[in-house]
């Protein structure tokens, strides 16, 4: 079973590989008309008209509408529908243009152009312009209040953007930038909002437009008439109700009260199906990381990082948490970016290696304390699971449960031994968010002159071959001296009702079709 | 407050004043009740304040870099000290303002008032549906004492005051709406706005769950009082003088009996306000409960401060009518002790 889900993912790797490398600047067969492939058909031509009824879990009273600021699940699945990124992300998670036509970078990095589709309108009819684009990049990047979205594209020199012409903009760089067209694919870090964008009041260019937002309780939107994409949507009206937890959710859907509920355990699985409704696996490229700082001891001692990273019997652990589902980790993050290093062999739970590797460090009967919360998906009983893995190594992981908003108080980024969530980002990208010394969540602490390096050349390397190999340079220092233990990258499991049609399994991370509703259809 | 009459008046005076025992009883607790929630008002904000992080890392969750929390922190006011912001809090409220929300900006009197009329109606609905089934059975047990009924009605309240308020929930949702058959809403989700009588079916669960738990306590309580009543000797002068077995039940025994019911019926609203938390949770019922324990996840202070306050208050009022009650049910406690 082992080999064939290795096999599994290898074969679904080459696939995204394959479409990675078509060339991605070229605009050529990356526009979002290509994303257009359910894989359920239910019986026939999609059917206009209906209202989707959706279960959310992660929202709160501090939901909100602007895509700059969304956090949760329940933010991302509102903005998502009501704007519109500069380039998205592919079920198989590669770059796609969405609102973009061409993006080109110059020989160096440093500068590239941007040009937009034309004839989209925002919901109050303005058309989509380069001020726009302008705009949104300068409040996005604004020192004063940063936005979510700013510390993965710092680089950009927002105020030094110049419009060419209506629909093309140059975005010169502080420092190279040779992915840039990866962080913006990241989900609502390009989603643009319109020249003097009113939070309260937002209008942007998605498929459906707001009708009613009540933070923490629920939302609905109406189907945009003029939307670019000619006969999408095909729901007439979305109503994202915001839940507390699974249980309702999971009630909601056996009782026909909703359609679509997202982020499942795997132990529900069984009841959903049993009912006659339907679950959606997707592979998806998030990580629930376990974080240690280099720069404190015991964790210190490359050794001793080793040891803990080889006492996880990472089969066991998605078998526990998620019946088996999801994908292997091997310590290295991006796993569905294109220059991920899928030849770096697979990391095996080997206690005696972990022994001698602690006794060789001093560190035998190591105590260490795990500080955990249900931050991500099941990451409270993957720290369990760890902690009774290493005890065959004679370590004592002592794990400690605190609040979520505990977890990301003052202390958040200043762990020694814990845990924290990511969505899908590519390597690159995520490198410089996560481990560099710059990086603004370096939770790890990780300082390392010769990976720094090769990420100063490879971020200003534009021939993609070059990049890749430099890039997997990298990944051997991740897998031999890392901070990260990765052990798994959770799936995404979603349920829905028989009648909902369109949804496809997505590796990005996000659940429902990263919560673009513009393709399904209820029949 | 009280009859202040002059000195040179007391040789005339027949008797001593003791006109309203039950007003100035009144009047004596709510002003206790004032200086509670006074306390209550300091502790929570004290509370609010030891919690680590705040609605600003809240928030901001994974995403909170420094730049981004400082700016945040900033804008919700949070770099205040503490002290100024519990003065800016309570006098407000001597102005009639509620206070506004930091994490969504909007006045809390908007953000809960719906929430209030819909826990309300939760509270009520169940608290008085399961004080009659309660009274009743009661009744009904004690006239049967020792009967097949009375047995069973026994063990299964005793079996059901065991039984945790979510698994009675778990149990209703699996049986009636999720799973065996799809007779109700498995939850109660009604859209911002409306009233949660706008659709009953959606109160049908929670109100039961609600009504399942507290009818043990009320049954027992009022089956106890009515058996000490029907031992009595009134009781037995008004059967041997004929009166029928209605009538001595109904107007002979229940009045004396209701009196020690009265203070579980007034513990039974007191356990709804806390315990409809957890229903509310299970139906994702938007009512207080609910709102509370979101705003303590966001660290929204305000929020905090108001819900908890007003279910302190809900406490206070609920104590002391659940007494004057009581005091106005038995003449012989609403005298002096000598």
């Amino acid at each position: 079973m082992d080999l064939s889900r290795r096999d599994f993912v290898k074969s679904a790797v080459t696939g995204s590989l394959a479409i990675g490398s078509a060339s991605l600047l070229s605009a050529c067969g990356l526009n979002a008309a290509a994303l257009t492939t359910p894989v359920r058909h239910a019986s026939g031509p999609p059917k206009r008209g209906g209202a989707l009824r959706a279960a959310i879990t992660g929202g709160s009273s501090a939901d909100t509408l602007d895509p700059l600021s969304a956090v949760s699940n329940a933010d991302f699945a509102r903005v998502n529908n009501l704007f519109e990124p500069l380039l998205g992300l592919t079920p198989k998670a590669q770059p796609v243009f969405v609102l973009a036509d061409e993006l080109t970078p110059n020989a160096t990095a440093t500068e590239w152009v941007l040009r937009l589709k034309p004839g989209i309108t925002f919901h109050n009819g303005k058309a989509l312009t380069a001020d726009d684009v302008i705009y949104t990049f300068r409040t996005v990047l604004n020192p004063k209040a940063p936005a979510a979205a700013a510390a993965g594209l710092a680089s950009i020199d927002a105020p030094a953007m110049t419009k060419l012409d209506p629909l093309t903009v140059r975005i010169p760089c502080k420092t190279p930038f040779a992915t840039l067209h990866q962080a913006l694919a990241i989900p609502t870090y390009s989603d643009v909002i319109p020249v003097g964008f009113n939070p309260k009041a937002p209008v942007g260019t998605g498929p459906f437009k707001l009708q009613s937002f009540t933070p923490g309780v629920q939302s609905t939107f109406v189907r945009y008439e003029n939307y670019w994409q000619t006969g999408l949507p095909y729901l007439d009206k979305v109503v994202i109700t915001d839940y507390s937890d699974q249980t309702s959710q999971v009630n909601a859907l056996l009782s026909g009260q909703v359609d679509v509920v997202n982020l499942l355990s795997a132990d529900v699985i069984a009841v959903v199906e049993s009912q006659g409704k339907n679950i959606l696996i997707s592979d998806g490229g998030g990580w629930n990381p376990f974080t240690m700082r280099v720069d404190v001891p015991p964790l210190n001692d490359r050794r001793v990082r080793q040891a803990l990273r080889l006492v996880v019997d990472r089969p066991q652990m998605l078998e526990i948490l998620f019946s088996g589902h999801g994908t292997l980790g091997n310590d290295v993050f991006g796993i569905w970016a294109p220059d991920y290093d899928h030849s770096l062999p697979q990391r095996h739970q080997d206690i005696e290696q972990a022994k001698s590797l602690l006794r060789a460090a001093g560190a035998e009967g190591l105590n260490i304390q795990l500080v955990t919360s249900d931050i991500g998906q099941a990451t409270v009983q993957a720290a369990e699971v760890l902690a009774q893995q290493a005890s065959a190594a004679g370590i004592n992981v002592q794990v400690n449960q605190i609040t979520v908003t505990d977890f990301f108080g003052p202390s958040y980024l200043k762990w020694v031994f814990a845990q924290d969530y990511w969505y899908y980002n590519f390597y690159l990208p995520q490198v410089s968010l996560a481990t560099l010394p710059a990086s603004p969540f370096n939770e790890c602490h990780f300082h390392d002159p010769a990976y720094i390096k090769l990420y100063s050349e490879a971020i200003a390397t534009i021939d993609t071959a070059k990049r890749q190999q430099l890039a997997h340079e990298m990944q051997l220092i991740d897998y031999t001296d890392g901070g990260y233990i990765i052990p798994f990258f959770p799936p995404v499991i979603d349920g829905y009702g028989a009648n909902v049609n369109g949804l496809v399994p997505s590796k990005g991370g996000l659940s429902l079709n990263a919560y673009d509703f513009k393709q399904l259809w209820l029949s | 407050m009280t009859d202040m009459t002059a000195p040179g008046k007391i040789a005339a005076a027949p008797a001593p004043p003791r006109a309203h025992p039950l007003r100035d009883t009144l009047i004596k607790r709510l002003g206790f009740g004032v200086i509670t929630l006074f306390c209550v008002s300091i502790l929570v904000f004290a509370a609010t304040q030891l919690l680590p992080g705040n609605a600003a890392s809240a928030a901001l969750q994974n995403t909170a870099t420094p730049a981004r929390l400082h700016a945040l922190e900033v804008q919700m006011g949070l770099n205040r000290p503490a002290v100024s912001q519990y003065w800016s809090w309570l006098t407000g409220l001597f102005q009639g303002r509620l206070g506004t929300s930091i994490v969504s900006s909007t006045p809390v009197s908007t953000l809960v008032g719906g929430r209030i009329v819909n826990t309300a109606v939760l509270v009520l609905l169940a608290g008085f549906i399961g004080t009659v089934i309660g009274v009743a059975l009661g009744m009904l047990a004690a006239a049967r004492r020792d009967s097949v009924l009375d047995h069973v009605l026994s063990v299964t309240a005793l079996a059901v005051t065991a039984l945790p308020e979510f698994v009675v929930a778990m149990a209703l949702v699996i049986f009636f709406a999720a799973v065996i058959w799809h007779l109700f809403p498995a939850v109660s989700v009604f859209p911002p706005g409306a009233a949660p009588w706008s659709d009953p079916t959606l109160l049908v669960l929670p109100v039961a769950t609600l009504v399942i738990v507290i009818v043990p306590y009320t049954f027992r309580m009022m089956r106890a009082a009515m058996i000490d009543a029907l031992e009595s000797d009134y009781v037995e002068m008004a059967t041997l003088k004929g009166l029928s077995r209605r009538r001595v039940l109904i107007f002979h025994a229940l009045p004396n009996a209701i009196a020690p019911t009265i203070q579980v019926v007034g513990l039974n609203f007191l356990y709804l306000a806390g315990g409809v938390v957890v229903v509310e949770y299970v139906f994702n019922y938007p009512g207080l409960g609910q709102g509370l324990v979101n705003a303590v996840a966001d660290r929204d202070i305000p929020v905090i401060q108001f819900v908890v306050l007003l279910l302190a208050a809900f406490y206070v009022l609920v104590n002391i009518a659940t007494d004057m009650v009581s005091l106005a049910a038995s003449p012989r406690r609403r005298l002096p002790r000598s």
